[in-house]
């Protein structure tokens, strides 16, 4: 399964800036999709590797179109030496709605969402009247945010919706972005409707847990789509749960965090995790 | 030669003359409308023939309508329908099919139909009608043949066992996707993204988007229509589009015109806005006789209505969800300058009423930057908006398309369920736009309603919608409103009002021929009018009767 990486925020944020930095310096061959009209930023000397390679895709839903862009093109990678894709949303894009991509297409797996902000507008655009819910929900809907030109900008504004902040100074190798773990993912329970069937639920506790519970639960509600975050056993123990609906995974970690996992689901609601 | 058609009456939609016994047509084009008697200072010197065969029916303009969309329609109309509303077409009537069991009658007589080779797809199903639709239940009903049942909204699509062998899906390929449910064979959202790639062979296969072609010039003529407009050539391929409606479309038989208009997002694939302007100006070099490119361009600002991500102004969807832009509102303000300052009718998608706000918004900035007067800079669609939003499009003198059938199929489910009653019975809000002055008219979207504009003509008049009920009786237009939006305002919003859309000398003869006066009729029939023909350029096409 190919991981996918979206790579979500709004007009000049600096996502195409980071894609470059990605190119740059990735090791092995990947393939960028960017999912915005207009001319296509990504600077092609960038790309040192010769098997990685960006293709540009329209903006559009597939029932108006019949055609779906970033879905052929994840179909032709599938048999190219490639060991991650990158997709760039549009401006206006939810990540989440990218994202499925990952979870859903034939093939491919979902590694991350995440959302650049720009420090210097991001305050302007959260009081926007034609855009401020768009922004809030791409920074809510991301496993990380990743805080460009940070300079005056005050954090607290951020911390309101997503505590799960990156300083682009505090970075030292990007394409670390693309293949690491992230911290349980920050989402806000969303409404349902035609185009997004997904709810999500967070589980927190203060007391251990036991993974077997967890995984028997897990596999036991099929219409949990997939889960995330950190469990902690009796014994102080820490893992790091990843959960698809064909496998449910644990991986020790040295980290020390608090039982916190979020669920993604669809249909009307979940039975209690009782543990 | 002169041909004279009498008619019972001719109803000219020209206020210096609204109506006339007889119109003289040489050439394809009106010499004069009046009497036998009047029109004698020409019959009396040339050579003429008297045509009687609408003397006992009525001669309206050429219907038009504004805003369809000829690829889609090609797809769609090759499916069968199983529908919860009735749909009137040219080669029968798809009745209201209201129940599951009446579903799956209808679906095991349509199976001897074939629709797609080996494959048959049947479109129209809706839960909320039709119960829940699942690979078991299609195989119930027949596990041989491969069979796809394609949701009323297009998210969503259900296959039976053997249309998942012949698209070759199997279970390990897609166990891990979450928006496929391989168990009921239910494939929605990205998932229909993956089955559209399996099914694209069988739905653009050339033969059968070109059936569907031919299937939707049936449909087009059988609502009366003699002149639509295509609002976004491009939507799958530019030149495969083009030329398949010129071989099928430029043709002596042909009864009708389609006006193009270039869908600027894609055009601008690669492209900055200023290289796609240029490539949409070179467009009209490749016009013919019916095929016209013009300075027209599509622009978009929010979501799709029928799918409820419409961007709305507070307090927004009762449920909290968020709608969506289909551009940043920064690169819609860009593109529309662009467009505005080489003077283009700019036609703008606009569903919610936050989308409409920022229509509004950017239209007035271009009115300051850059003043121009009869600028065609038109609303498509009109789903949501308030009085306020009328009152300035007014000042600003934009024109209004309206998908007025919103009121019909969507009004009494939004009432309910996604905005309350005082929005979504105001929906289309064209009484106001109306009192205001703007000119307003009425579109199809095809397939997202009816290509018939004298349905939309009597949705526009009545308001009653699916469930029988009167949605806002102050956006009621009166008849004669109606008519005038299918007609003149519709060649004004496609700046073709000097040719089309009104009776009277120098005009093309377009005609549309009813059996009944739809001005004089109980406004709760319109929509039943017999059409017995049209007239394209003075040519007489006949329609069987209905």
């Amino acid at each position: 399964m190919i991981p996918v990486t979206v790579i979500a925020g709004y007009l000049g944020s600096g996502k195409t800036t980071l894609i470059n930095k990605f190119l740059v310096e990735a090791s092995s061959p990947i393939a960028v999709l960017v999912n915005d009209f207009g001319e296509l930023d990504i600077d092609s000397k960038l790309i040192d590797n010769e098997e990685s390679l960006t293709l540009s895709l329209t903006n559009g839903c597939v029932c108006c179109k019949l055609s779906d862009d970033i879905g052929a093109s994840l179909e032709s990678l599938k048999n190219r030496d490639i060991s991650a894709v990158v997709i760039e949303a549009s401006g206006v894009s939810l990540p989440i709605k990218i994202a499925n991509y990952g979870l859903s297409w034939p093939g491919f797996t979902l590694n991350a969402i995440i959302t650049v902000v720009d420090g210097q507008s991001i305050a302007r655009l959260l009081k926007d009247k034609f855009v401020m819910h768009t922004v809030k929900n791409q920074i809510q809907q991301a496993d990380a945010v990743l805080l460009n030109r940070s300079n005056n900008l005050p954090l607290e504004e951020l911390h309101k919706f997503t505590t799960n902040v990156i300083d682009e100074n505090e970075i030292s190798d990007f394409s670390d972005l693309i293949l690491k773990e992230y911290s349980p993912i920050q989402l806000v329970k969303e409404g349902t409707t035609d185009h997004a069937s997904f709810r999500t639920s967070v589980f927190t506790s203060n007391k251990p847990v036991n993974k077997e519970k967890i995984k028997e639960y897990f596999l036991s509600n099929p219409n949990i789509q997939r889960a995330k975050g950190w469990i902690k056993e009796e014994d102080g123990s820490c893992f790091l749960l990843q959960m698809t609906p064909s496998e449910c995974n644990f991986s020790f970690s040295n980290s020390n965090n608090e039982t916190r996992i979020v669920i993604i689901y669809i249909g009307e609601g979940l039975p209690a995790l009782k543990l | 030669m002169i041909t004279v058609f009498l008619a019972k009456s001719i109803i000219t939609m020209n206020a210096s003359m609204p109506r006339a016994e007889a119109v003289a047509v040489r050439d394809g084009k009106i010499l004069e409308t009046g009497t036998l008697e009047s029109l004698q200072p020409w019959l009396s010197k040339y050579d003429h023939k008297i045509d009687e065969q609408f003397k006992n029916s009525f001669i309206i303009p050429g219907l038009i309508d504004p805003h369809l969309h000829p690829s889609m329609a090609a797809v769609l109309l090759p499916t069968y329908f199983i529908t919860a509303m009735e749909w009137k077409m040219p080669w029968g009537t798809t009745p209201a099919t209201r129940s599951a069991a009446e579903y799956d009658e209808r679906l095991k007589e349509a199976l001897s139909t074939p629709t797609h080779g080996e494959l048959f797809i049947t479109w129209g199903h809706h839960a909320l009608w039709h119960g829940p639709i699942s690979r078991s239940r299609i195989n119930s009903i027949d596990s041989k043949k491969p069979i796809i049942v394609w949701n009323r909204s297009f998210h969503e699509l259900c296959m039976n066992d053997a249309a998942l062998d012949l698209l070759d899906i199997k279970e390990s390929d897609v166990k891990n996707a979450t928006q496929i449910d391989f168990e009921r064979g239910r494939f929605y959202e990205i998932g229909l993204g993956y089955a559209i790639q399996k099914l694209n062979p069988y739905i653009l296969a050339p033969e059968v988007f070109k059936d569907g072609l031919l299937k939707l010039k049936e449909v087009v003529h059988f609502g009366g229509q003699t002149t639509i407009a295509d609002m976004a050539v491009g939507l799958f391929d530019l030149e495969t589009e083009l030329k398949t409606q010129n071989d099928l479309y430029e043709v002596d038989d042909n009864p009708f015109r389609v006006e193009l208009v270039a869908h600027s997002t894609v055009m601008q694939q690669g492209n900055s806005v200023e290289d796609a302007e240029k490539l949409i100006s070179e467009l009209p070099s490749r016009n013919s006789h019916r095929l016209n490119f013009r300075k027209r361009v599509k622009l978009f600002t929010d979501g799709a209505f029928f799918a409820q991500v419409a961007q709305l102004l507070e307090p927004g969807y009762i449920d909290g969800h968020q709608g969506e832009w289909l551009s940043t509102p920064e690169q819609f303000e860009e593109n529309t300058r662009v467009f505005w300052n080489k003077g283009y009718a700019i036609h703008v998608h606009c569903t919610g009423d936050l989308g409409l706000e920022l229509a509004v918004d950017t239209l007035e900035k271009m009115q300051e930057e850059k003043p121009r007067f009869n600028h065609g800079f038109t609303i498509e669609h009109f789903g949501f908006s308030t009085p306020e939003q009328v009152f300035r499009l007014s000042k600003l003198g934009a024109n209004i398309s309206a998908n007025v059938y919103y009121v019909h199929e969507l009004s009494e489910i939004y009432s309910n369920d996604s905005v309350g009653f005082e929005r979504a019975s105001s929906m289309a809000r064209i009484g106001s736009s109306f009192r205001e002055g703007i000119t307003t008219t009425l579109h199809s979207d095809f397939t997202m309603a009816p290509a018939q504009p004298l349905m939309s003509m009597w949705v526009a008049v009545n308001r009653i919608n699916e469930k029988g009920n009167l949605m806002c009786q102050e956006e009621c237009i009166t008849p004669q409103q109606g008519l005038e939006a299918i007609t003149i305002n519709a060649a004004r919003v496609l700046g073709l009002d000097h040719e089309i859309g009104s009776i009277r000398a120098g005009k093309k003869a377009d005609f549309t021929i009813l059996e009944e006066d739809p001005l004089n009729i109980d406004p709760i029939k319109i929509k039943d009018i017999d059409i017995k023909a049209t007239v394209f350029e003075g040519k007489v096409f006949s329609l069987k009767s209905q």
